[in-house]
């Protein structure tokens, strides 16, 4: 088929320019802000007409941008811990257990996933005015915990079902306990799916802005929850290093979750 | 005993020892804030549906409401019509250069959606690149207005959009048989005859999927049509914030929260009876 003309019945090159077209309008987007971020610090302008770090200075020197990258990479580790610690063992439950409501139990940790997050943050404001957990980093930790959850969920119990079920039959049978075998055979064996999970979760949490928007207030101010109103009322260019450093850590999370991934698929 | 499979399995007690934790925590923060919120919906003074009946009186709600539709549809039509040139792109290429490609399409999912939105302002503006090479091109001034309206929340969503799309269509290209183009090549058919008979019919499931995957998404937007649309454009979820933060009235937010609810989980119930349909999980992972 490769030497054809015609590629799936259409014109291959017109195809072509169509792709490249859509290629590069998501990828501009993404490349524009890092010119930008190295130039003036009066106005937005692209190309910069010099290069500087005087942004950067800007973003690194001001208590309300620095304070709310310190918040947020806080409330992002918090929340991957946590949500690690709570979505692995039931993972695990879910995958070698014939207990009752499985699938129940499976769709509701799936949910979060799903449902506009709007209707979640307003809840959440709702239920949290009345619990005291509004602008308090325990609340919006707990908030991005469930949605953490899925993705952790989908990389775990996808790495279960690579895990080889015969070895804990076998250190089962061989006399060692339920929770010895959880650690010493089920866990080594999930590493690169927790990681993934964890990356996934860690990123979550960094990039969320509703949830946040909706429970945090002044003295819990998350980054892209600063950034929201930024860019909503000043647009000042320090925008464009904040968004090129969310972006660096972004894209360095992605390399590590297809680096991880690739050799779980070739396991396979 | 002798069944070595099941002899690996925990005991109930066990798996719902490790199992209650997450659901706890779930069900407080998860699923008590929706009940919470349906709650206030029904419950201003009493029982009533009373907001209910006020939102179908609403103009504001009943525009946001056409709007939201107008612009979901919209940004998910265009995202077909140019995620199918994309997927078939993806699906003719070798497969090494394939996930060369696809990281082209992924590297946007990966990016911050506010980063995206202050990006395409920059992209798209009134003094944006697109306009200032329309104008080197045509010699004069020009300033077509692309941000801040209509468009540019359209613009916003299918650059969001659009990955989505892409992967649905093109797990669907990717499984079918491409013995059926050769034997219609073969038997003569022309290739605008192969896309419409085999090539269309054939990714149906895929496009289908790809639709209800975008109409989800897009339905309960917040942050595109808060920073790239005007004040006409204001969509069902940034209504929810309206009525939480300006007006302080909580049963018509809440009221407007479920109908949200309600549609996107219609589409997702409709996603779910879709053979092969990856979901919003598969596309993500």
């Amino acid at each position: 088929m490769n030497g054809a003309s015609v590629s799936f019945g259409l014109n291959r090159r017109a195809i072509s320019i169509a792709a490249w077209a859509c290629y590069i309008f998501l990828l501009l987007p993404t490349l524009v802000v890092i010119p930008i971020s190295f130039g003036n610090p009066g106005q937005i302008e692209f190309p910069p007409r010099q290069f500087s770090f005087v942004l950067y200075h800007q973003f690194f020197s001001d208590p309300a941008w620095w304070g709310a990258l310190i918040q947020s990479l806080g409330v992002a580790i918090a929340t991957t811990c946590l949500s690690l610690c709570l979505a692995v063992p039931a993972a695990y439950a879910l995958a070698r257990s014939k207990l009752a409501g499985r699938k129940l139990l499976r769709g509701l940790f799936m949910m979060p996933m799903l449902v506009p997050v709007v209707v979640l943050g307003l809840g959440l404001y709702l239920q949290y005015s009345s619990w005291g957990l509004l602008d308090t980093t325990a609340g919006l930790v707990v908030a991005h915990v469930t949605l953490a959850v899925p993705f952790i969920m989908v990389s775990v119990m996808s790495g279960l079902g690579h895990a080889d079920v015969a070895l804990e039959t076998v250190a089962l049978i061989m006399g060692a306990s339920r929770t010895r075998i959880f650690f010493r055979v089920v866990l080594p064996q999930l590493s690169a799916a927790i990681a993934v999970g964890a990356l996934f979760a860690f990123l979550t949490s960094l990039d969320e802005v509703v949830v946040a928007y909706f429970v945090t207030g002044t003295t819990t101010m998350t980054l892209p929850v600063k950034m929201y109103s930024a860019i909503r009322w000043e647009l000042s260019p320090v925008i464009a290093a904040v968004s090129t450093l969310l972006t660096v850590v972004s894209l360095a999370i992605a390399l590590g979750i297809i680096a991880l991934q690739r050799p779980t698929e070739a396991h396979s | 005993m002798a069944e070595t499979s099941s002899s690996s399995d925990l005991n109930p007690k066990a798996a719902a020892m490790l199992l209650a934790p997450l659901t706890i925590v779930m069900l407080l923060v998860f699923v008590y804030p929706l009940i919470t919120t349906a709650w206030t919906s029904i419950h201003p003074a009493g029982y009533s549906l009373e907001a209910y009946a006020e939102l179908t009186h609403s103009t504001l709600f009943l525009k946001t409401l056409t709007t939201t539709f107008e612009i979901s549809i919209s940004g998910t039509l265009v995202s077909l019509l140019l995620g199918f040139p994309v997927a078939m792109h993806l699906a003719v290429q070798p497969p090494r250069r394939r996930t060369g490609y696809l990281i082209l399409v992924m590297l946007p999912f990966w990016t911050s959606i506010l980063v995206k939105s202050f990006a395409l302002t920059v992209v798209f503006g009134n003094q944006g690149l697109v306009n200032q090479l329309l104008g080197f091109v045509s010699g004069g001034a020009i300033n077509l207005p692309m941000m801040y309206n209509r468009v540019g929340v359209i613009i916003g969503m299918i650059n969001f959009l659009l990955p989505f799309m892409v992967l649905s269509i093109l797990g669907s290209l990717l499984s079918q048989d491409p013995v059926l183009v050769r034997a219609a090549e073969t038997m003569g058919a022309g290739p605008l005859r192969i896309f419409r008979r085999i090539i269309l019919p054939l990714s149906m499931p895929g496009v289908v999927a790809g639709i209800l995957i975008n109409m989800t998404l897009s339905i309960g937007m917040y942050i595109t049509p808060a920073l790239l649309g005007g004040r006409q454009d204001m969509m069902v979820a940034n209504l929810v914030d309206f009525y939480t933060r300006q007006t302080l009235d909580w049963t018509a937010a809440s009221a407007t929260a479920m109908v949200l609810l309600a549609i996107s989980g219609c589409l997702v119930a409709l996603l779910g009876r879709i053979r092969g349909a990856q979901g919003l999980s598969g596309a993500a992972a």
